[in-house]
């Protein structure tokens, strides 16, 4: 699509574990443009982190990328040198991290931190960049900047902190921001913080946010787009009405039954049965056929494609019709073991209505 | 200011260490088998002495005994002693009367410290960029050859690395350094070299270590993620983290390098505080052996305090205490 | 990988209380140096062991007519300038190597367990005195104590091993007590207590093996450093008292006549080098075998301030 910002198609990562390979990421395809919000949703270990650092270059270890393109701005991202994607990285695609403890350097002034990524890129002079660091640090809600600039990360709070990271994210005013977690090691409270303010930088600047999260609540709070990825793949892309109007995918809708909210009691919880294993061979069916409850034969034997489903829906399900059908009926009971009854009707704050389906 | 009161802190606790070092080592040598005075040309002029004027003897040895306080019981010695040593109150050596030890200190502790220092330096300006490379290039033929070449150079120890450059440079490449001696630069070459392979095997070893651990940190990808350059993430970064640790390796190496210059010194026949002291010991001279002990201990300690500065100016979340 | 149910082939299960040490077993097993260096030492015991029975000559026995004579049929390892046959001289070294370096090894590490044992479990003002002393004990050099020592008991073998022995207690006093403390409070401990678990039970079943561990690696960083030592004491004229054979006195005999007499300083340095050598890279793979989540050595060296090798001197 021409009006897309990144748009990665068919991504392929492996990572090598002594003999043997693990297969991270197995055909993942997402886009995101101009002032979208895209949140990728899944466990930890589908794949969701490394799909995104590898497009980023920046994986770690024995990870490699084996197949796939990801265009950003008529550049293919894995096809570039290390200095090419150096000169992208912070002034058009900046990130953000999961751990603001960890990522940022203990021994360096948070206020040289967020004014490196400037200078590196020739973005503005020093004294510009420092006149942009004291107008950043007081964007991202850190009042007193200029006391608060030759201050070390350590003295400052997790949420603090995480506000200087995003403030380092986005000194380079970049196109595309790409937020890993950024709200998962935070107090609740923070975390809404947080969020509301990524949503203010990105009206300012029209700027596209790829949203990287295990909590489902925090991707129907902030997200237009929202994809799910289990075991490398895309189960399920869909706009945020119909991915809680309409989830076409089991996972999705076990997910979903999975969600704490206030008020839920236990018994209205469904859990997934099973945990979601690492592959060492590329998935020749349904990767999560044996946790699914409605699995037949030919999910065990036929790699369901990601098909279209409606507009803008996809899912890579081969039951997804008769999901979508018992919506409302049966489904949840299935998917999500136990029968449980009335699940919260609030998934993140926005009325979830017919979300899960009610027994 | 919070310097100041660490400094005072750090200084009283080395009075007192070393005030420690005195007392078990005058005590030690007190209760060991022979006279106080059995040191090897003093205790031989003393039995001459008894043998031909058993009077004579019997008042130098008064006198003998009531410089050195002898006839006080053995804690009012050990005070004394250390009292005098705390004010760099030494005297003389009993082998060597006519020359005061502090004389003789002011001769051997700047080749020592020389020697040392200049072994610390090249571990550091060697071992520091070996450790980078090691790690940068990790699980390749660089990084294991670099790792193992390293964990010999830290088992082997100095004296036989000296034998062995002397092997080298004075019976197979003989003429272009000198073998023993001092006085010449050059000849301070060798025993440097001989110094520093086990500190640089060591700095080698611990920089790849953690400079391996900080590559692996957050901090590093997210400045890679800022879009800096590869070597600015290297250099300042992920060393810059890296040397905080590696501080806390340098100061153990001091001591192990103030011993190993006592052994290197004897194999070059270099007159620095490893002849002064060992040449002590064996002749059982008690001012000189506890002198040198003394001296060299301090030398630890103070750099030890150094590092400990360095090491609280190198990690803002250490404060000084 | 939980160590539960460890198979070590198809078919072949370990009892479960050996099956920890199977698996560091395996994975010693991988390490080369680390199987070269064992076998290497075990060629030193044995020879050390034997040595003085297969010796062609008492250490002792001077032959003024073959003085500093050069390796030949007759003298392997050739002989120094009072006719002692340095391939003698050798395996009486060992002997007196491995007694002095063990014997000092474990009196270390039976002070410093028992200091450590007894000031973790204990804790209060015994725990604060030894602490004291640990501090002590790493301000300065050991190797200045133990000359120390040498003056005050004298420099035939027993005297040597105290000497060496005595002031290496220290870190071993300090690695049992950060074990027994962390452990004590750890979570493996807090769950076995909750379950009822008494307090030897804990101890058994949790501290020792634990410890235990950490302690073989020690003891065999130790060995090497101790070997060091006693040769270094030799080196500053205080070792083992001549005749009395040792590595240190041949290396520093090789020092004084290397120009001349080249030979001295061949076998004797370049074995007592492979000895120190295997001794290292036996810890080292001890260390990986046991300790399998230390491979860097990065987290160690930060946790116990110098890495497992802890003293040096």
């Amino acid at each position: 699509m021409a009006d897309e910002l990144l748009s990665v198609e068919d991504l392929h990562v492996e990572f090598e574990r002594g003999d043997s390979k693990v297969y991270a990421v197995n055909g993942a395809s997402f886009s995101v443009g101009p002032g979208e919000t895209l949140g990728i949703v899944g466990e930890s270990g589908s794949g969701k982190s490394v799909s995104v650092l590898s497009v980023m270059g920046l994986l770690r270890g024995s990870g490699q990328v084996t197949g796939g393109t990801a265009m950003f701005m008529g550049k293919d991202l894995l096809k570039l040198r290390r200095r090419q994607l150096e000169d992208i990285r912070g002034r058009d695609i900046g990130m953000i991290f999961q751990d603001p403890m960890s990522s940022l350097n203990p021994t360096m002034r948070i206020g040289d931190q967020i004014m490196e990524g400037m200078l590196s890129h020739q973005y503005t002079s020093r004294k510009g960049a420092f006149n942009r660091t004291l107008q950043l640090l007081d964007e991202v809600g850190i009042p007193e900047g200029k006391a608060r600039f030759r201050s070390y990360p350590h003295e400052f709070s997790g949420g603090m902190r995480q506000r200087v990271m995003i403030a380092m994210a986005v000194a380079c005013e970049p196109q595309l921001l790409i937020a890993d977690e950024p709200t998962t090691a935070l107090d609740v409270t923070v975390q809404t913080q947080i969020l509301v303010l990524l949503r203010q930088l990105q009206l300012k600047g029209r700027m596209g946010i790829i949203l990287i999260t295990h909590d489902f609540g925090v991707a129907t709070n902030v997200c237009d787009r929202i994809i799910v990825m289990y075991a490398g793949k895309v189960m399920e892309s869909a706009p945020l009405v119909d991915f809680l109007a309409r989830p076409a995918h089991p996972y999705t809708v076990g997910l979903k039954g999975s969600v704490i909210e206030v008020g839920t009691k236990a018994h209205q919880l469904r859990a997934i049965p099973g945990m979601a294993t690492a592959l060492t061979e590329p998935p020749r069916a349904c990767p999560f056929a044996e946790r699914c409850q409605l699995a037949a034969d030919r999910c065990l034997e036929e790699l369901p494609p990601l098909r279209p489903l409606g507009l803008g829906h996809y899912v890579a399900c081969h039951r997804a019709e008769e999901v979508l059908a018992a919506a409302g009926t049966t489904v949840g009971a299935q998917v999500g073991g136990p029968v449980g009854g009335q699940v919260g009707g609030q998934v993140g704050g926005q009325v979830a209505q017919g979300v899960t389906a009610r027994a | 200011m919070g310097l100041v009161k660490f400094l005072s802190k750090r200084l009283v606790a080395i009075a007192i260490t070393i005030s420690a070092v005195l007392a078990v080592g005058y005590v030690l040598i007190y209760i060991s088998p022979g006279t106080f005075y059995s040191s090897t040309n003093m205790g031989q002029g003393l039995s001459q002495l008894q043998v031909s004027d058993p009077t004579l003897y019997n008042q130098y040895i008064n006198s003998l005994n009531s410089r050195y306080g002898l006839n006080h019981p053995l804690i009012v010695q050990v005070v004394d002693y250390v009292w005098h040593s705390l004010s760099f109150n030494f005297g003389t050596s009993f082998e060597n009367p006519s020359v005061p030890i502090i004389h003789q200190l002011a001769s051997a502790l700047p080749i020592s410290a020389l020697l040392a220092g200049g072994a610390v330096t090249l571990a550091v300006v060697l071992g520091v960029p070996l450790g980078v490379l090691a790690a940068l290039k990790r699980n390749t033929l660089v990084d294991s050859a670099l790792t193992t070449v390293s964990m010999v150079g830290q088992a082997v120890p100095s004296y036989v690395l000296a034998v062995l450059l002397v092997l080298l440079f004075g019976v197979w490449f003989p003429g272009i350094f000198p073998v023993n001696g001092w006085g010449t630069i050059g000849e301070a070459v060798l025993p440097i070299v001989a110094l520093a392979a086990g500190n640089v095997a060591i700095v080698t070893r611990y920089t790849r270590g953690s400079m391996v651990e900080a590559l692996r940190q957050d901090y590093v990808r997210t400045a890679e993620a800022k879009g800096v350059a590869r070597r600015r993430v290297v250099l300042r970064h992920a060393l810059r983290n890296s040397l905080v640790a590696l501080v806390t390796v340098v100061g153990p190496t001091f001591a192990f390098t103030v011993i190993s210059t006592l052994w290197v010194e004897q194999i070059f026949s270099i007159p620095g505080m490893g002849s002064l002291l060992s040449q002590a010991f064996q002749d059982k001279d008690v001012p000189m052996s506890i002198t040198s002990v003394y001296i060299l201990s301090l030398l630890v300690m103070g750099m030890n305090l150094v590092v400990d500065m360095l090491y609280r100016f190198l990690d803002p979340r250490v404060k000084l205490e | 990988m939980a160590v539960v149910s460890a198979t070590v082939g198809p078919g072949v299960r370990v009892p479960r209380r050996h099956a920890q040490w199977w698996l560091a077993w395996r994975r010693y097993k991988r390490n080369k140096l680390a199987v070269a260096g064992a076998a290497c030492v075990a060629v030193y015991l044995v020879l050390g062991l034997i040595g003085p029975w297969v010796a062609p000559q008492n250490y002792a026995q001077a032959n003024f007519l073959y003085a500093n004579h050069p390796p030949s049929l007759r003298f392997p390892f050739g002989t120094d300038g009072l006719g002692h046959d340095m391939l003698s001289q050798v395996l009486w070294s060992m002997r007196n190597a491995i007694e002095i370096t063990f014997g000092a090894s474990l009196l270390s590490f039976a002070i410093g367990v028992t200091l450590g044992l007894w000031g973790g479990l204990r804790g209060g003002v015994a725990d604060m005195v030894i602490m004291r002393l640990v501090d002590f004990m790493f301000a300065i050099p050991q190797f200045f104590l133990s000359l120390f020592l040498v003056v005050a008991m004298g420099r035939t073998v027993w005297p040597i091993l105290l000497a060496i022995g005595i002031p290496g207690w220290a870190q071993y006093a300090r690695l049992v007590r950060g074990l027994v403390l962390g452990m004590r409070n750890g979570e493996m401990v807090e769950a076995a207590r909750a379950f009822g678990a008494s307090r030897a039970h804990i101890a058994r079943r949790y501290l020792l093996p634990n410890v235990s561990n950490s302690m073989l690696v020690q003891i065999a960083f130790g060995i090497p450093v101790d070997l060091t030592v006693m040769a270094g004491l030799s080196v500053v004229g205080l070792g083992l008292r001549p005749p009395l054979p040792s590595f240190g006195n041949m290396i520093a005999q090789a020092g004084a006549n290397v120009l001349g007499y080249p030979w001295l300083m061949y076998f004797p340095a370049a074995i007592f080098a492979v000895i120190l050598l295997s001794f290292l890279f036996v810890a080292d793979g001890l260390q990986e075998a046991l300790n399998p989540r230390a491979e860097d050595g990065g987290r160690r060296a930060r946790r116990f301030g110098f890495g497992a090798r802890g003293r040096l001197f």
